[in-house]
Formats: structure tokens, C-alpha cells, sequence
């Protein structure tokens, strides 16, 4: 026995969370028992990565805390850095290439603290917020559908993969048309159908428009590695396409319910007019 | 020696799931002010375990005895539990010392980082060491 506490002691790097940690929430269930983080990826019956699981973000901060790692380098906009919640593109030497009008919304969203922010006022922050989100999320890979439900916010996203071409007109949504395809053993996802003026990619505000075209690729190269590569093509509030990573890792819990009742704006303090 | 090896996995994730900011605040900047810490002591009025943030109310006596009813703002529900609260672990009448920062329109509203109760201390969600929530007022806007 002591052995084997010392080897759980010395892999809790590696050894991913199991059973109980919210027996207070729910009767006890037994979970299976802990499996490397660098163990196999599961595959579903008809041999594709499940990506199913209750996930959580692993972030590089751009300003490291106290006693943190240092920050990666910033890169060039044909490179990959990891996103941030609070700005998406922090990750890139010079920032996002947000047309003209888009940067001067970025600075007036900045100096009125945010307060417009979606997600501020108990309204739906859109893919990229969730995707960064400090909050769970739980994946259900299904043949014909992969549903994604945030815990922030009860956020809830569908990707259809049945086939379906994306809707050709269709009318104008928070959550956009998600349409799903395996390739190899990454699910490559397409979404459209934004609606203006609706969601931001972060908290300070960078912009998305109805002319925008999302690529994820979600890839789980083993048991304990959720990466999701996020293009956005949106011609009208960016200069190019711009490549995003986050990263995440399996938890074994249940989402809490998170319904936002919304008593902060009545305090918020922006730009004086 | 018989050890529960459940309850240390759960101990372990429980660090593991501390150690992430569960608050990332949308917009803290609105609210509150980074550079106005404040320490407040008093007795429990009421709990509100709502989302987006939980708030307790408590009586604050000041210098000359008159007492105020201040807002103490907290994490969510969801990522208070994760912290080891519970609904129950603040109850009606105790007395509890919050440290926090202070909010922006001068109200007596306040965020906190930390709950002290029974002589626990126990986190309570704010983005003070979030870096996420700092990064939304860096970076470069361009052009």
C-alpha cells in the first residue's frame, strides 16, 4: 500500500483526476481506475479518437503570475500560439491584423472595461470565449453529432457530423452552423452563419462578423490532450486568417450548473460620455 | 497503514483544480478597482449562491459604531465548490473577515479574494492573480 501511494504521489503530473471529487453533488460513482495522460487515445466503435470527456484548459498567461513559467515567445501571424482568454491574439509580436475599424472598436471596448462584453451580461460569449473559458466543458462525440456543453454560462454547441453541406442562407445565430468531418484522425469543423455584432472572441473584444468563416481542428493525440487549432477568416474585420491554439486536459467530474442571473451590470463603470 | 486511495485522488485533484483562476472575470475592470484593497469585518446578512457570482451581505461596524450593509461579491457557485465551499459554509449571523478590492461607482460593493470563517480561509474566486483577466487590457490594437 505504501508503495503504491508513492507511486500515485509521484505521477500526480501525469495521473489524471478520478472519482469523487464532487461527492457532495452527486451519490458517488465509481469512475474506472486512473490511466496516464500519455496513454492511448480512445477510439469510438468505428475507429475515429473519441473526443468525448469533460475537459479543461491548460493556458501559457501571456504576464505570467508570481512563481509562474515565463511566457513563450511571441510569434508571426503565419505561426500558432496559444490563445488567451482575456485576448486572443496576445500570442502574436504584433497583435491581431484587425481592420481599421475593428481596432478602434477593440479600444473603445478596452476603455469602457469591457462592460459590453457578452459574457458580462448573462449572454452567450460565442465559441472562442468558451474555448478559452477557465470553466468545464463536456464533449459527447456522437456518429452524427458532436455536442459540446459549456459550463459557463450553459453554453451548448452542436457539430453536426451526418454529412450535411453548411445552410446556404441561413438566418443569422449567436452559435453560427457547425458542420463537422473527420480527416485521419483530426475532426475538422466549419463554421458560418454569424450573426453581427453579437459575440466577442475575448474580453477585451476583438470582433467577429457575419462574413466570417471558422476553422477548428480538434486532435486528441493521446488519452490526456484535447488540441483545438482555430482559423478565423473574416475578411471584413481582419486584414487575413489568423490561427489560434488551445489546449486542454481531461478532468473525471460533472459539469455544475451555472444559469446566469445578472445583477453586475447595474454597477459597471465605463467611458463617461 | 490503511489509506483511501479515492479520497488522494480527489485530494490531488482538488490541487490540480484550485490551481486554475475559476473566476476569469469578463469584466472586472468595470466594476472594480485593482488598486483599492480593502479588509472588511462583520456579520453575515445574506447569501445569494446565484450565478455569475455568488455574494454574501454582511454588517460592517465602522470607527464610530454606525453599521453598513456592504456586498461582497464571490466566485460562481460552480468554481466556488471546487475551492471547498459549500452553500453552507457561511451561515446567517457569523462573523467573517473579507478581503477584497473595492468597487468602482462607490458603492458598498466589494470582490473578493478571500472569505475568512471560523478561522478558515477559504479562496473565493476573484481574478486578482488571473492573467487572463490582465491581458484583456494589454496587447497591441492595431493599426
Amino acid at each position: 500500500m505504501h508503495r503504491r501511494l508513492k507511486a500515485a504521489a509521484g505521477s500526480i503530473g501525469i495521473i489524471v483526476a478520478t472519482t469523487a471529487l464532487l461527492s457532495a453533488q452527486w451519490p458517488q460513482y465509481p469512475a474506472g481506475p486512473p490511466v496516464p495522460a500519455t496513454g492511448p487515445t480512445p477510439r469510438t466503435a468505428d475507429g475515429k479518437p473519441d473526443l468525448s470527456g469533460v475537459w479543461r484548459n491548460v493556458r501559457n498567461p501571456v504576464a505570467p503570475a508570481r512563481g509562474a513559467a515565463p511566457a513563450p515567445p511571441l510569434v508571426s501571424l503565419d505561426q500558432v500560439p496559444e490563445a488567451t482568454f482575456g485576448n486572443v491574439g496576445s500570442g502574436f509580436k504584433d497583435g491581431l491584423p484587425l481592420q481599421p475599424w475593428a481596432a478602434e472598436l477593440v479600444k473603445k471596448r478596452m476603455a469602457d472595461n469591457s462592460k459590453d462584453n457578452p459574457d458580462a451580461n448573462c449572454l452567450p460569449m460565442g465559441f472562442m470565449q468558451f474555448h478559452d473559458h477557465p470553466q468545464l466543458r463536456k464533449i459527447i462525440q456522437t456518429p452524427k453529432v458532436v455536442v459540446i456543453m459549456y459550463e459557463a454560462n450553459y453554453g451548448l454547441r452542436q457539430i453536426f457530423t451526418d454529412g450535411r453541406p453548411l445552410p446556404k442562407d441561413p438566418d443569422p445565430w449567436w452559435y453560427g452552423y457547425s458542420v463537422g468531418r473527420w480527416e485521419g484522425d483530426t475532426l475538422v469543423v466549419q463554421t458560418t452563419g454569424f450573426a453581427d455584432d453579437t459575440i466577442w472572441l475575448d474580453v477585451r473584444g476583438d470582433p467577429l462578423t457575419s462574413a466570417a468563416k471558422v476553422t477548428e481542428r480538434f486532435r486528441r493525440p493521446n488519452y490526456g490532450s484535447l488540441e483545438i487549432e482555430v482559423t478565423v477568416d473574416d475578411t471584413k474585420a481582419y486584414t487575413r486568417p489568423w490561427t489560434v491554439l488551445v489546449k486542454q486536459r481531461p478532468v473525471e467530474t460533472e459539469l455544475n450548473e451555472f444559469i446566469c442571473e445578472e445583477k453586475d451590470a447595474s454597477h459597471y463603470v465605463g467611458v463617461k460620455k | 497503514m490503511n489509506i483511501n486511495l479515492t479520497r488522494v485522488y480527489a485530494a490531488m485533484a482538488g490541487l490540480i483544480l484550485a490551481s486554475v483562476p475559476m473566476s476569469a472575470h469578463h469584466s472586472f475592470a468595470a466594476e472594480y478597482d485593482r488598486g483599492k484593497t480593502v479588509t472588511l469585518t462583520g456579520s453575515v446578512t445574506k447569501l445569494e449562491w446565484i450565478n455569475p457570482h455568488a455574494r454574501i451581505h454582511i454588517d460592517v461596524k465602522d470607527e464610530s459604531g454606525n453599521v453598513g450593509n456592504w456586498e461582497i461579491e464571490l466566485g460562481s457557485p460552480a468554481g466556488l465548490l471546487r475551492l471547498g465551499w459549500t452553500r453552507n459554509s457561511v451561515k446567517i449571523g457569523e462573523m467573517v473577515v473579507v478581503n477584497g478590492y473595492l468597487a468602482k461607482d462607490g458603492s458598498n460593493l466589494a470582490n473578493s479574494t478571500s472569505v475568512t470563517v471560523n478561522g478558515r480561509k477559504l479562496f473565493s474566486g476573484s481574478s486578482s492573480e488571473n492573467n487572463d483577466a490582465n491581458a484583456s487590457q494589454t496587447g497591441t490594437v492595431n493599426p
